[in-house]
Order: C-alpha cells, then sequence, then structure tokens
C-alpha cells in the first residue's frame, strides 16, 4: 500500500491516458494500483467481502465510461474513491436496510476468519471485534472518516478530496468519530466512561 | 497550536492523573483501530488480486465491447429469423391493401361527380327580365308622377309657375333614366307601359328645354298637354297594373 502513495502522478496520467485510447494493459495496471484501497473503502462501508468486490469491479466499470471526462489536475486517487465511496452507499441503501445489525455481526466474524489472527493476544483480538461491532453505530459520514483514516490509511486532506468536504470539517468529524467510540468502549479501554 | 501551547498541554497531560488516563485510553483505541485497518489488510491476502484485476478488465471490456455492439443489433433484432414471417405478413398485407386500394379508385367509387352547370330555361330568363322591367317601369312612372303634379300645383297667383331645383334635376335624371328602360321595355315586350312612358319622356323633353323660370303661357301649355293626355290618370292606371302583374 506505501507504493501507492509514492505513485509518480506522471505515470497515473499516462496510465489513464492509454486506457482512454483502448489500452487494455494500462487499464489493468491502473486495476491492479487502485483495486485495494477502493476495495477496503467499500468493505469498511459493506462490511461484506464479495459485495465489496462487486463494488470494485463496478467502481472501474465506472471509471473506464468517466476516462475522458478525468481533469489532469484533479487527484486521481480522490476522484476514483469518490466514485467507489457513492456506489457504495448506493449499493448499502439499496441492499443492505433493515440487515445492517445482521451483516454487522456477520462481517465482523467474517474479518476475524480471514485475517490470521493467532499472533495477536486474545485482549487486543477482543478489543478489535468491538471496535469493529461500534463502527456501525457511528454515523455515515464519521464512520467513512475513521475507515479512510485509520485503514486506508489516508491523510485528513485526501479524505476532504474524497468526500468533497473541508479538511477542518473532516478533523472535526473524526475528533467526533473517536470520541463516540472512547464513550462506547471505556470498559473495554480499562477506563470509566 | 503553538509549541509553547503543545509544551503546556503535554506538561498538564503528564501531571494530570485523569487527562494521563483519558490520553491513554485514547492511545489505545486508536492503535486497535490501526491494528484493525491492519488485520484488514491482512485480509487483503486472501483475495487473488491479479485474478481478480484480470476478472475486472475482462468485465470492463466486455461490457465495453456489448455497448458498441448493442445498437446494431437492436437495429437487426426486428429483422432477425424470428420476426420474419411477421415481417412477410406485414409485407404481404400492405401489398394487398395497395392493390385493393389501386382497384377501388380505378372503379369511381371515390371520384367525386362533376358539380352540375348552372341553367336556366329561356322561359324563366324572360320572366326575369319582365320582373326587372316592371320594377324599373314603376320607379320611373312614381317619379314622374311626383314631377309632374309638382308642376300642376306650383302655379303661382300671377299666373307663372316654377319648378323648384329638386324637380328640375329630377327631370333630367328621368330622361336619362328612360334611355336606360327603353331596352328593357321592348325586351320585355311591354308595348303599352313604353307608350306611356314615351309620352312622359316627351313631357320631360320640352319641359327640359325650357328654363326652370315659365313663363304662364309656357306653364299652360305644358299643363293643358298633361290634361289633354290624361297622363296622370294613364300613370295611376299603369302603376296599378303593373302592381297587380307582379311576378
Amino acid at each position: 500500500m506505501e507504493e501507492l502513495r509514492t505513485t509518480p502522478h506522471e505515470h497515473i496520467s499516462t496510465l489513464l491516458e492509454k486506457a482512454g485510447e483502448g489500452d487494455r494493459q494500462a487499464f489493468k495496471d491502473l486495476v491492479s494500483l487502485y483495486q485495494q484501497k477502493v476495495f477496503l473503502l467499500a468493505y469498511s462501508i459493506l462490511r461484506n467481502r464479495e459485495d465489496a468486490l462487486d463494488v470494485v469491479q463496478e467502481t472501474f466499470m465506472r471509471l473506464y465510461q468517466k476516462l475522458s471526462a478525468y481533469e489532469k489536475d484533479r487527484n486521481f486517487q480522490a476522484w476514483l474513491l469518490q466514485i467507489a465511496k457513492n456506489l457504495s452507499i448506493d449499493f448499502y441503501r439499496k441492499h443492505y436496510g433493515k440487515r445492517r445489525e445482521m451483516e454487522a455481526d456477520r462481517s465482523v466474524e467474517e474479518l476475524q476468519l480471514a485475517a490470521d489472527d493467532r499472533r495477536s493476544n486474545p485482549e487486543s483480538s477482543e478489543l478489535r471485534t468491538v471496535i469493529s461491532r461500534n463502527l456501525e453505530r457511528l454515523g455515515e459520514r464519521q464512520r467513512l472518516i475513521f475507515v479512510m483514516k485509520h485503514f486506508n490509511g489516508l491523510e485528513y486532506r485526501e479524505i476532504a478530496e474524497v468526500l468533497g468536504i473541508s479538511v477542518g470539517t473532516v478533523k472535526s468529524l473524526h475528533f467526533k468519530a473517536v470520541r463516540n467510540l472512547k464513550n462506547w468502549l471505556s470498559p473495554q479501554l480499562g477506563m470509566q466512561p | 497550536m503553538s509549541d509553547r501551547d503543545r509544551e503546556d498541554t503535554r506538561h498538564h497531560i503528564e501531571t494530570c492523573p485523569a487527562c494521563a488516563d483519558e490520553v491513554r485510553t485514547i492511545e489505545r483505541l486508536l492503535e486497535g483501530a490501526d491494528s484493525l485497518g491492519q488485520n484488514m489488510k491482512e485480509a487483503l491476502a486472501g483475495i487473488d488480486w491479479d485474478a481478480q484485476a484480470e476478472k475486472i478488465v475482462s468485465a470492463v471490456w466486455k461490457e465495453n465491447t456489448r455497448a458498441q455492439i448493442e445498437p446494431k443489433q437492436e437495429r437487426m433484432w426486428l429483422f432477425g429469423p424470428r420476426f420474419r414471417p411477421v415481417l412477410a405478413g406485414l409485407l404481404l398485407g400492405i401489398l394487398v391493401g395497395a392493390a385493393a386500394m389501386f382497384i377501388t379508385y380505378r372503379s369511381g367509387v371515390f371520384r367525386k361527380p362533376p358539380a352540375e352547370a348552372f341553367f336556366a330555361s329561356s322561359e324563366f330568363l324572360g320572366r326575369v327580365d319582365q320582373e326587372m322591367a316592371r320594377r324599373e317601369t314603376l320607379d320611373y312612372l312614381e317619379k314622374s308622377q311626383y314631377v309632374l303634379l309638382e308642376l300642376a300645383q306650383t302655379q303661382t297667383e300671377g299666373g307663372d309657375c316654377r319648378l323648384t331645383e329638386a324637380a328640375a334635376r329630377e327631370t333630367r335624371e328621368l330622361l336619362s333614366k328612360k334611355k336606360y328602360l327603353n331596352p328593357q321595355l321592348e325586351k320585355a315586350r311591354m308595348a303599352k307601359a313604353k307608350a306611356i312612358c314615351d309620352q312622359i319622356e316627351l313631357l320631360f323633353y320640352e319641359l327640359a328645354q325650357v328654363s326652370e323660370s315659365l313663363t304662364p303661357v309656357q306653364c299652360r301649355g305644358i299643363q293643358d298637354l298633361i290634361e289633354e293626355k290624361d297622363i296622370l290618370l294613364k300613370i295611376k292606371l299603369l302603376k296599378k297594373e303593373l302592381q297587380e302583374s307582379e311576378v
């Protein structure tokens, strides 16, 4: 993931240009570079691996259709994640609704199964479980910002670009998300609420 | 936050147990979140991303190719083998319909009959001419009667008589009208009416030849002429006869 942040802007522009001309390999390179970031964002919203993979595919389909509309001066990653975020939210509103709580529980289990957690101690494993579960209680924007900051490793500036809001608002919403989680998780964190 | 503020805050946290406890809690929470994020990233390892990338690109290319071909297919869809019997039936229906229309049109069913020309019998036209002559003659007699009556009644105490300007103008108009009336009377074979109108015309000629101011002798002469020929009586009788013979 660290490699993605250091990808030269010119290289991305070249890939986009070639993909726009119908270069399959260039488009595949773009997919390879960004699919995991898109997946993490979609997964953080949907909490379901298969649905997130569907959204990843849909995101790149949409990207291909919109290649001609891309402005070179724009932050490509922010633009792509914005498409992914919108598609994920649409997908969530369309398919989830009342299943939210049920999906949240299932996704935690799925996470634990997917991750090789044997190296971690039981206490930290429990903490991760409750954090994951309580993320669902956050408001949509707080959850998105928290996930993009800690799971996707995005900077405040990048999150602001993805969500189309100011950096100050991102910081404020992140602070509220942390405060809410702290209050909800006080017992697990060894503190009086 | 300035460096001084930051230093003051750090110092406060170190000396305040409650704040230090809260900071530790938040740090633990964020560590847990980062750890969870790390675990999610590890979960990514369970997916074959190369195969996933190929799958995505193939799907995009397939969709793109389909989008390019689909409009042609949509156009061709109607002309596909499935709809050939329908199209053949439709074509046959059009041909049969066109042939039926052609035959029907040729038979003249839709042809409008030519409008009949206006026709009037000579008898009808004769009656029209007669009626026109009758009305014109009645008008002529009416106006003549007024002029002649005025002439008969305008004799002054001195014995001379004088035509008003209106009567003189009317006399001239009646002379013109008589020229127009002559062919009508002849055409309608109204000989009796024509004879009386001729006498009136003669009288008006004599009247027009003299000036508006008549001498008593001239006036007497014209009045005698009117009485002698019973012109006013003839006018009256002819008017009655013409009014009764209205077509």
